[in-house]
């Protein structure tokens, strides 16, 4: 049997992080840890590695941009795709913010269904 | 001094040489009467005063033909008086000196005068010649009396004629000065009778109504002459009897159609002298038609400034409304993403039978998109997206944009029309905003004739030149389209039920809809218009209720270097 994928969900919506978790592990292909701040997820991320990191852009101690960032900065982390999921973005914002700190990572507006959040993660981790 | 020789002057010097010539006699003549010297003097003293009295009378009542000659007769019935009361016996000559005088203010040609002063001279030829007195040794002063007063007469004769010839010519100088005022004149310039009749005309008038000259006029009225409306002639006679009846100015002003002039046009009364009645009226017709185009252009510009102004309000209202807006839909996505997920689970821990609940939840699903839909429409507001503005060929892109209707259009029955101009027509913008805007125009037109029997969707794309301004074209800096320019129109049009007249200002404004909650979000058409106004063009709308709308979309046909800054 195939192990399952850890997400890291960062996001300050309790809730959100509640459903999510519920809706993946029923799922029964992942694992969900959840950090409800930026600094609370670099923490997990470092000491956890993920598979992969659902991270929200707007949180109160700090902005998903930054965490993306110190995120890459650490060689431990370097290398955990990011997918932002964010109520802030649609179509248009990913053109917009291709100079900003997400860079390359992957972003996902809310709100978003599970079916969709789920196909967006297993296309991210089967590109090579 | 050049002045006409006034009758003032004359009474006033034939009395002072009255006065002098009495006065001489008085003193030095031998034969005058010691007895009567007192009188004499009282009497030199009164035509003195009455002298300065006349002085003071003004000019005017010597016109007065009355007093003028009131005053003649008054004395040459004192001048006997005062010459008998000299004494002398002689005086007779004087009476003739001022029977000679008399004539000649009277008489207004020398030839009269020279006439009846030889008569005259004749007759008292005669008289003298049967009182005897051309006998003796007088016979010769009396003789030389004759050509003495015929003298006198063509002294006096000839200054009153060179003076009223002085006068004359003076008259038809004033004269000839008006008529070169009233024909140099830029007016049409006329006088007319009750009845508007031609008692003058001016030759600008004469001219302008297509005459040979004046003469032509007489017995035409202003009725049959003015190119007028019906109303308008009406309208003329009756101010011409308001001046009549009011004796007083008016002013109206008139549009001639066949020459395609607007007139101010001044009544004024010309009036009697005497009486103040009115005796005709002078029309007096100034060309204004550039005033009044002046005065349209202005009215148009106002309210085009107006109606730019409230376009202006309408999109600073849009773009608070869209930072509002996102502001809220940020907000509110997070609750939704919270829904969506707490609906998928609900749904997947659902018991097997239980379809009641799975239909509620996809009824939530449902409303949540809906919610969603209308938040993704509202973004586009704020959006500071990035417009990839390219050179596109038009008609590939509405031909597109038809066949991604088509479906819709299929099943509700619309023929569609597509009129292009030319194929290879090509516009600056960006292709995905500008297919969303056909798009939406055309999901609107098939809605609007859903209900309708003629089903017909026209797709127009045709060049056209600038000519008039309008919102954000003109020739300021900041409009989308000069006059001049070159403009591609895209024209959408269906054979719907039409825009009501009170909703038609309204179409562009964020979450106006006349479409049932469910089908429209009312951001259509608001979403449309800044998408234009972010690719420098215009969209205008046509509508007649119950014959269909046309949606007009103006575009750049080529990339305009400032359209970078406004990015």
């Amino acid at each position: 049997m195939k192990e399952n994928i850890k997400v890291l969900v960062i996001d300050d919506e309790v809730d959100f992080c509640y459903f999510v978790q519920k809706n993946l592990i029923q799922n029964g292909m992942f694992d969900v840890i959840i950090a409800t701040n930026g600094n609370d997820g670099i923490e997990l991320a470092k000491n956890e590695y993920p598979d992969i990191i659902l991270l929200d852009l707007f949180m109160p101690d700090m902005p998903g941009e930054d965490v993306a960032a110190a995120l890459k900065e650490n060689s431990a982390t370097a290398d955990i795709p990011i997918l932002f999921v964010t109520a802030l973005a649609s179509n248009d914002d990913i053109v917009d913010s291709k100079e900003s700190k997400i860079g390359n990572n992957y972003i996902l507006p809310k709100p978003v269904r599970t079916k969709k959040l789920i196909e967006t993660i297993m296309k991210i981790l089967s590109k090579p | 001094m050049a002045t006409s020789f006034p009758r003032k002057n004359i009474i006033f010097l034939v009395r002072l040489m009255v006065i002098i010539t009495t006065a001489y006699f008085i003193l030095f003549s031998p034969s005058a009467s010691k007895e009567w010297e007192n009188y004499g003097y009282a009497f030199i003293a009164f035509y003195l005063m009455t002298n300065l009295i006349v002085f003071q009378i003004p000019e005017k009542y010597f016109y007065d033909d009355k007093i003028f000659f009131g005053f003649i007769l008054c004395d040459s019935i004192l001048l006997p008086a005062g010459i008998y009361l000299s004494g002398y016996a002689g005086s007779d000559l004087y009476l003739m000196y001022f029977f000679i005088i008399l004539l000649a203010t009277i008489s207004s040609r020398l030839e009269y005068l020279m006439m009846s002063t030889i008569i005259f001279s004749v007759i008292y030829g005669w008289l003298l010649y049967q009182k005897g007195f051309l006998e003796g040794p007088t016979a010769i002063s009396y003789l030389l009396r004759i050509p003495f007063i015929i003298v006198i007469a063509m002294f006096y004769g000839y200054i009153i004629t060179t003076r009223l010839k002085d006068k004359d010519r003076r008259i038809n100088e004033v004269r000839e000065r008006y008529e070169q005022i009233v024909q140099a004149t830029d007016v049409l310039m006329c006088i007319v009778d009750n009845d508007g009749k031609f008692l003058f005309a001016n030759q600008k008038l004469v001219k302008f109504y297509g005459y040979q000259d004046e003469k032509s006029l007489s017995g035409l009225t202003i009725s049959q002459i003015y190119n007028e409306d019906e109303t308008e002639v009406e309208k003329s006679l009756s101010y011409v009897k308001s001046v009549y009846q009011n004796n007083d100015m008016s002013q109206y002003e008139s549009y001639d159609k066949n020459h395609g002039i607007w007139f101010a046009n001044t009544l004024s009364p010309i009036r009697d002298p005497s009486t103040r009645d009115v005796l005709a009226v002078c029309i007096i017709s100034k060309d204004i038609t550039d005033r009044i185009e002046k005065e349209k252009k202005l009215n148009d510009t106002v309210d085009l400034l107006i109606k730019t102004r409230d376009q202006l309000i309408q999109k600073d209202k849009m773009a608070a409304l869209g930072r509002m807006a996102s502001g809220i839909a940020h907000e509110i996505r997070n609750p939704l993403e919270i829904i969506y997920m707490g609906l998928d689970y609900l749904e997947n821990n659902l018991p097997d039978d239980n379809s009641h609940i799975r239909e509620s939840i996809e009824k939530i699903f449902n409303a949540v998109n809906r919610a969603d839909n209308i938040i993704k429409n509202i973004l586009a507001f704020s959006r500071k997206s990035v417009y990839k503005i390219t050179q596109l060929p038009l008609c590939p892109l509405l031909d597109n944009v038809l066949t991604l209707a088509e479906q819709m259009i299929l099943k509700n029955g619309v023929g569609v029309r597509r009129e292009y101009d030319d194929e290879l027509l090509e516009v600056a913008g960006d292709h995905d905003m500008l297919e969303h805007v056909f798009l939406n125009l055309v999901n609107n037109a098939v809605d609007a004739m859903k209900d309708c029997k003629e089903k017909i969707l026209t797709v127009r794309a045709h060049k056209q030149l600038v000519t008039e301004v309008g919102y954000k074209t003109g020739y300021r800096r900041a409009d989308f389209f000069s006059i001049g320019d070159e403009m591609i129109v895209v024209e959408i049009s269906d054979t719907g039920k039409g825009i009501p007249g009170e909703a038609l200002p309204k179409i562009f404004e964020p979450f106006f809809t006349t479409k049932p909650a469910k089908e429209g979000t009312g951001l259509g058409l608001s979403i449309a218009h800044m998408i234009m106004d972010r690719l420098s063009g215009t969209i205008d709308v046509e509508s007649r209720e119950n014959q269909g709308t046309t949606f007009f979309i103006k575009l750049q046909p080529t990339i305009k270097v400032t359209d970078a800054k406004e990015m």
